[in-house]
């Protein structure tokens, strides 16, 4: 029954992938439309066996395909692999729903087709790439993954924006590549198996190797500072819906990684969990300090990815400490917490994208200065929205709190851990994980405000209009998602099976609306009715302008200068004179400009040092043939002298 | 749910919603005796309440829904966090109400609500108020957390009702440890409730202000609910400390003759605690706000050394 509804699912996601492909010359709204439905049904059918597989908790073994004896594309649903399955299944559909009104208004005619048919292409390869039961067969998916993705971030390929983040997304994600395939090589020298088996728990060197090749492929692609330069730039340049599936899932499949390999192959040491945990932490405050500074409402998003994919790490990290400690129990709730809280941020963060797409797509312009004031001619989003805001600020009730609650939970209940040193560094990245998550409320609140509150601030924003229903309803559900998820969390963990020391969100919901409803009847009985429209305190200006109005970059200032050692600026002047001894001054020019800490100093020294060793290696090719015949004649030498010697 | 509970929902509301008024005079009324004037009287924010009450409300032609909704948000938020801080009577905890955690979070919820509703207008003084307002309690927050994380450590609980119990089986006096955290808890009590140093309550239209910049624009009755959560804010912390440090008289059955003691007992400390609020507030000059982040560094500092004393001994 699962083997047929998984198989039923690939057929669709590969129809919906196809049919634009030998289609790709009509620009047809229902070529576009015909794809994004497979990708509707196919998610609501992985979404149907995922949950299927969840609440019985057995795993589904099948072969697929095998060409020869020790290489398959064998499949495995399990619990784990159902859980990110659902996750794809949810975000997929609520995207691709959204994307069939967003294309029709992007431009570039017959074009659109291809982004319909890597669309499916990318979601079919996350499926696989999650259902592989072989490190080989995951490895072949994850980078038809890579390449499908590649494509969709290179939509606006003419604008050099995009040009720029392409090539940035395409080298950072081959190197992620390049460490998995190490990684998985190493774990077959170990194994002599491509099969995701428990390696018994003998520390070898070997291990470790594999295990930090894994851990920087996945860092790289989920966005670990320091390797989280692709994300703000790959985001803002692909179209929106696009940012929601890689930001919403992709990573998340960084995640299902790291997590499977830690889970099925290693017996985690404790200082592996550390690495994670400070990873993590890491980047985590920094994602939100730098997500704080970013105006491009799509680059805040992609750092505030970087800051969620830090928590989820944090549980991860503790996972393993707790694991390493033998605390089985504080073990299983850090690694619910940390799951949860990625499938939290795959539904608020792609509500986040979606819903910016549409106030981009409203006001032509991604840059929170210019907008403003748009809950009033765009309520519907600027509700959806604020949804998303309060899940990604971690308000009680929604989603985004519960999950880091489990995180809060398991960091409070770390006074089992034997070791005092652990104790203290797990009580830093409490503080570090408190830290995160009050600024990120900071950063939405700024967010939220700059787009949606107060005046409109560019002729654009005051002329925007609300999106059209099809570009509404798939953030809709996120939403209601978001809100479900958060207020029945306790009743969901034991649905599933698990006892987690959540408090009721259910009940606390209800106290909450109780509260309100007494408070407003009271207020009705005793307080006066009277309300008047008027202008309110203006500083004594005649009448309210929105150039006096509090900026995103004002609301963020205090923050600015509080943690100006890590927002440092650099500072150039330029003067050119008009005579030799530097008397007369011509024209000259100045900027600051924030530095860019880790392009400057880590991937730009890397380039040029590998720019660098390519130059040595190219003047071996110099084009003259007797050079070459030279080659051949030593490589045969060397051969002969080789085989004689061993052989 | 319990019959005990239901009655202590209402019985905790119906009691914070009563005092808290008082407080935030009585410390006004310190503050004004120490500045050699008599004062209005205790029952002045009752009075203003009142009035309040009665006036209309003015919304700006800026703003949104957000303006509307924030003022019956907040305080539900903070009636709900109240309910988590016993102030007389401890029943058993259900469903997890009392966690330390969600307690800190529902006040966040009200201040995200407050920090949008300051920005909606579109004023300067209100965007200013919410900037600063976001920008201090991201840094005290790491600060907050550890003083939790402390309590949950010393208590061996996560849950508020589980600490009281604790200290009122074992009584006054408190542990040294107690007394330290009581001090950290006592800096976040500042921070939290906008007093001197970190800001002022009483200034209205000066630069320097943070929360009152941030209701600037609230009138009328939304103004009401505003002034009554950030007084029921106040006695919700106070009464966290005073449960803590000082816990005598706290009823742990539910009869009427324990209910009473227990809420004379705590007037009596609380009012107490007010009045040494209100002699920390007149003898501090409020701090320039960039001098803060050292304040904050201190008492994070300070907390964390217990935590470490806690750890290794």
């Amino acid at each position: 029954m699962i083997v047929e509804l998984f198989i039923l699912s690939l057929v669709i996601l590969l129809a919906g992938s196809i049919f634009p492909l030998i289609t790709a010359s009509f620009d047809r709204r229902f070529i576009r439309t015909f794809s994004f439905s497979c990708t509707i049904v196919a998610s609501l059918l992985l979404g149907m066996l995922s949950l299927m597989t969840l609440l019985k908790g057995d795993s589904v073994f099948f072969i697929l395909y095998q060409p020869i004896p020790g290489f398959s594309l064998s499949f495995v649903i399990d619990r784990l692999a159902s859980f990110f399955l659902f996750i794809i299944a949810v975000v997929s559909s609520c995207v691709a729903l959204y994307f069939t009104g967003y294309i029709e208004h992007e431009n570039g005619s017959t074009r659109r087709n291809l982004l319909c048919s890597c669309t499916n292409l990318f979601v079919l390869a996350m499926v696989l790439v999650v259902a592989s039961a072989n490190t080989i067969s995951f490895f072949l998916f994850w980078e038809l993954m890579a390449g499908a993705s590649f494509f969709l971030v290179m939509y606006e390929y003419s604008q050099r924006d995009t040009i720029k983040a392409g090539i940035f997304y395409f080298v950072m994600t081959q190197l992620s590549s390049l460490f998995i395939l190490l990684g998985i090589i190493v774990l077959y020298i170990i194994s002599g198996s491509f099969a995701f088996l428990h390696l018994s728990p003998v520390s070898a060197p070997l291990i470790t190797l594999a295990f930090l090749a894994l851990f920087l492929g996945f860092s790289i692609k989920a966005g670990i500072i320091p390797f989280h330069k692709w994300l703000p730039y790959a985001h803002p340049a692909s179209p929106s819906p696009v940012s929601a599936l890689m930001s919403g899932v992709m990573l998340k499949i960084a995640v299902y990684g790291i997590v499977r390999f830690l889970l099925d192959v290693f017996t985690p040491d404790l200082w592996w969990g550390v690495l994670i945990l400070a990873a993590g932490a890491a980047s985590a405050v920094l994602g939100v300090i730098y997500a704080l500074k970013e105006h491009d409402v799509k680059g805040m998003l992609a750092y505030s990815s970087i800051e969620n994919i830090g928590i989820i790490f944090i549980g991860v990290g503790l996972f393993v400490i707790f694991t390493a400690s033998s605390l089985p129990l504080l073990a299983t709730i850090s690694l619910l917490g940390a799951l949860f809280h990625a499938l939290n941020h795959s539904l608020f963060k792609s509500l986040l994208f979606l819903t910016s797409g549409s106030v981009v797509y409203a006001t032509g312009t991604r840059d929170i200065e210019h907008m403003g004031g748009l809950s009033r001619s765009m309520p519907v989003t600027s509700a959806l929205f604020f949804v998303g805001a309060l899940s990604i600020a971690a308000l009680p009730p929604l989603n985004g709190f519960a999950s880091e609650l489990l995180i809060f939970i398991a960091f409070f209940s770390s006074v089992t851990v034997v070791d005092p040193l652990f104790k203290v560094i797990l009580f830093i990245s409490l503080a570090l994980f408190a830290l995160t998550s009050a600024l990120s409320a900071a950063c939405f609140v700024k967010a939220f405000g700059s787009i949606f509150l107060a005046l409109p601030r560019s002729q654009e924003s005051a002329a925007a209009r609300e999106v059209p229903r099809t570009m509404l309803i798939g953030p809709a559900i996120l939403a209601a998602a978001c809100i479900l998820l958060g207020v029945f969390a306790l009743q969901i963990f034991t649905i599933v099976g698990f006892a987690v020391p959540l408090p009721d969100m259910l009940l606390v919901g209800l106290l909450l609306l109780g509260m309100a409803v007494l408070t407003y009847g009271a207020l009705y009985f005793t307080a006066s009715h009277e309300v008047r429209i008027s202008e309110t305190w203006g500083c004594g200006t005649l009448s309210q302008k929105a150039s006096s109005e509090y900026s995103g970059h004002g609301f963020s200032e205090p923050l600015d200068i509080i943690f100006s050692a890590i927002y440092r600026t650099r500072t150039k002047n330029e003067r050119i004179f008009f005579d030799q001894k530097n008397c007369i001054f011509k024209e000259g020019r100045g900027e600051i400009r924030l530095l860019k800490v880790f392009e400057e100093y880590l991937y730009r020294p890397i380039a040029q040092q590998s720019m660098r060793l390519a130059k040595e290696v190219s003047r071996f090719q110099n084009g003259c043939l007797d050079t070459y015949l030279f080659y051949v004649f030593i490589t045969v030498i060397a051969l002969i002298i080789f085989l004689g010697w061993f052989a | 749910m319990n019959f005990d509970f239901v009655l202590y929902l209402v019985i905790n509301t119906a009691i914070i919603l009563a005092i808290s008024p008082l407080f935030v005079s009585l410390i006004k009324k310190v503050k004004a005796w120490t500045q050699g004037r008599s004062g209005p009287s205790v029952f002045q924010t009752y009075f203003t309440l009142i009035k309040l009450l009665k006036k209309e409300v003015i919304y700006s032609p800026n703003s949104s829904r957000i303006m509307r909704v924030t003022p019956l948000v907040t305080l539900a938020a903070i009636l709900v966090a109240a309910l988590f801080v016993p102030l007389v009577f401890v029943p058993e905890p259900i469903g997890g109400i009392g966690n330390i955690i969600l307690f800190l979070y529902l006040l966040a919820l009200a201040r995200f609500f407050m920090a949008l509703a300051g920005l909606d207008a579109g004023s300067c003084f209100g965007g200013m108020g919410s900037s600063r307002e976001m920008s201090i309690s991201s840094i005290i927050e790491p600060t907050t957390i550890i003083v939790f994380a402390a309590l949950a450590f010393v208590f061996k609980s996560l849950n508020i009702f589980d600490m009281f119990f604790l200290t009122a089986a074992s009584g006054s006096p408190a542990t040294p440890t107690l007394i330290l955290i009581g001090i950290s808890l006592f800096i976040i009590l500042i921070v939290e409730t906008s007093r001197i140093p970190v800001d002022n309550p009483e200034t209205h239209l000066e630069l320097t202000m943070i929360h009152e910049g941030m209701i600037l624009e609230q009138s009328g009755r939304n103004l009401a609910l505003m002034e009554l959560s950030s007084a029921v804010k106040m006695t919700v912390l106070m009464a966290l400390l005073i449960n803590l440090i000082v816990p005598f008289g706290i009823a742990t059955t539910l009869t009427f003759a324990g209910i009473l003691i227990a809420v004379i007992a705590f007037m009596i400390k609380c009012s107490v605690l007010a009045g040494v609020i209100g002699l920390f507030e007149s003898s501090m000059a409020k701090k320039r706000f960039f001098q803060l982040p050292s304040l904050f560094a201190m008492a994070f500092f300070f907390s964390t050394l217990i935590i470490i004393i806690e750890v290794f001994s």
